[in-house]
């Protein structure tokens, strides 16, 4: 039998792919961030050497979701030192960074 | 972890094609194809008289016809390519304790100190081509030689790299001093890329591998990311991806004490199946499948009762495993009463299951078949862990600004 188009979804089923995680950046004199050091359960890394972002591609903005939880974030794609590619953004509302996958 | 950085890559090229040849070798002269596992409607491998007549892999059933109405259509046998396979990488770790299969038809050997057990390259490279023709002439018609390329040098990319220069039959050896003239002059084809980055490349005018490396190294990351560094190394010769074999596990036991003699038949087959099924899900076994099933007993008075049974078809399910045991148990019965029995895996070959799983040719593996292994993967799982760990990634909503809306997991349940 063909499951009605309409049945819901087990949402609680779902879990998060590519969930945004805490990142500590360094900005240069413009503000792009010029270096990252990722975080450990929201702790920065140890002593860890941080990251050196070797090329910045797309930068780009998305505020949206203003009628309920407001979303303002600025994103940076960048290629890392060791050419690892991520994106970096900073929560505008909180001026926190974060880092996930493209 | 065994790991070698001198590698020779044996390559089979169109690997399903010449085992169907094996089983019908009146297809070798005729143009033949097989249709694509994943649609049938199209042509996935195609052999060389079919390629002269314009037939090419991709193409629709109906195109090949018209181009070549003598064309020879199969459709193919994944777990059968498989299990040659299989046999292949067994004859060839015969050879070095060091094997590496990349993917159907592909496997590297690892020949870091074989020197001092067959002498110089020439008579390793002779020992290895013994054992393809031992595995050739355990086939169905062993007068069909398969036309094999072997490649030799430091590091799988370049064996793989020379494999392709060589002639069917022959081999070609890099020596470490002309691997960075040897690389420069290939092609970028060689590269372990997807089709769309080998066609980016392209776009870009480079050709050759000297071409990608003239570029400098920042400027193809940026380009290519993680993966464009990866190529740009691997190209100038300044990484060696060493073979990487598997240790093959120590024999796995399991084993029963009788509180009191047993020798009723009944009671000792059923024991001789809780035991099989007991070894088989020993962590060791994973990704291994049994090719030699010892039972032996402790009778009363200290007299010993031993079967010892070589499987032609080494396997990990349980049925295949136990119905020999137990026929041997009704021919040759123990000749008291048993106080102890014990079931013993003693030598295993690779698994058909991990080869399908994981092969990097993934059009290898035929939908069925990798459903079928994804099954038993995931049955395996859930046994051992008592949870599934896999997961299926879905839409959410994939044209979301916000990449963490765009996919998430759910339960994979095939």
């Amino acid at each position: 039998m063909v499951a009605p188009p309409r049945t819901p979804l087990r949402v609680d089923r779902l879990r998060a792919l590519n969930a945004p995680q805490p990142v500590e950046v360094e900005l240069d004199a413009q503000g792009r961030p010029a270096a990252v050091r990722p975080r450990q359960n929201g702790r920065t890394a140890g002593t860890a050497a941080p990251h050196r972002v070797e090329a910045i591609g797309e930068i780009w903005r998305v505020d949206d979701e203003w009628w309920r939880q407001p979303i303002s974030r600025r994103y940076f794609d960048v290629v890392l030192e060791g050419g690892g590619h991520v994106v970096l953004f900073e929560d505008l509302t909180t001026n926190q960074w974060w880092i996930q996958k493209p | 972890m065994l790991q070698s950085h001198l590698a020779v890559c044996v390559w089979i090229p169109l690997f399903a094609l010449r085992c169907e040849e094996g089983r019908r070798p009146e297809l070798a002269s005729r143009p033949t194809a097989l249709l694509s596992p994943e649609d049938t409607r199209r042509v996935w491998m195609v052999s060389p008289v079919a390629r002269r007549m314009g037939v090419r892999p991709g193409v629709t059933v109906s195109q090949a016809i018209g181009l070549c109405p003598p064309l020879v259509l199969l459709e193919s046998d994944p777990v059968w390519y498989d299990e040659q396979f299989a046999h292949l990488l067994l004859a060839l770790s015969d050879v070095s304790p060091v094997i590496e299969p990349a993917e159907l038809g592909r496997a590297y050997v690892g020949v870091d100190g074989l020197e001092g057990l067959y002498g110089p390259p020439e008579r390793v490279i002779a020992e290895i081509v013994r054992a393809v023709d031992r595995w050739s002439a355990t086939t169905d018609h062993p007068t069909t030689r398969p036309p094999y390329r072997l490649g030799w040098g430091r590091g799988k990319f370049t064996a793989w790299v020379a494999a392709t220069r060589a002639k069917p039959g022959e081999f070609v050896m890099v020596a470490d001093q002309g691997r960075h003239e040897f690389l420069t002059s290939q092609p970028v084809a060689a590269l372990p890329l997807d089709p769309d980055t080998h066609r980016r490349l392209y776009q870009l005018g480079l050709k050759t591998l000297g071409n990608l490396t003239a570029l400098p190294e920042a400027a193809v990351t940026s380009q290519f990311g993680r993966l464009g560094r990866l190529v740009w190394r691997l190209a100038a010769g300044l990484i060696t991806d060493p073979v990487t074999g598997r240790e093959v596990p120590e024999p796995i036991t399991a084993e029963l004490d009788f509180p009191t003699p047993i020798a009723d038949r009944v009671i000792l087959a059923n024991t001789i199946d809780k035991l099989v099924e007991r070894a088989l899900q020993s962590p060791r076994r994973t990704g291994w499948r049994v090719h030699t099933v010892r039972a032996r007993a402790v009778l009363e008075q200290g007299a010993s009762w031993l079967i010892d049974i070589t499987l032609k078809d080494p396997s990990a399910d349980q049925h295949r495993l136990t119905a020999p045991l137990k026929m041997r148990l009704e021919q040759a019965p123990p000749t008291g009463a048993v106080e102890r029995l014990a079931v013993e895996f003693t030598a295993f070959a690779p698994g058909t299951t991990e080869l399908q799983l994981f092969a990097r040719d993934a059009e290898s593996a035929a939908r069925a078949g990798r459903r079928k292994a994804l099954r038993a993967a995931v049955h395996e799982i859930k046994t051992r862990l008592k949870r599934s760990t896999l997961y299926h990634v879905i839409e959410v909503h994939p044209w979301s600004r916000l990449p963490e809306r765009r996919y998430a997991l759910i339960d994979y349940e095939p």
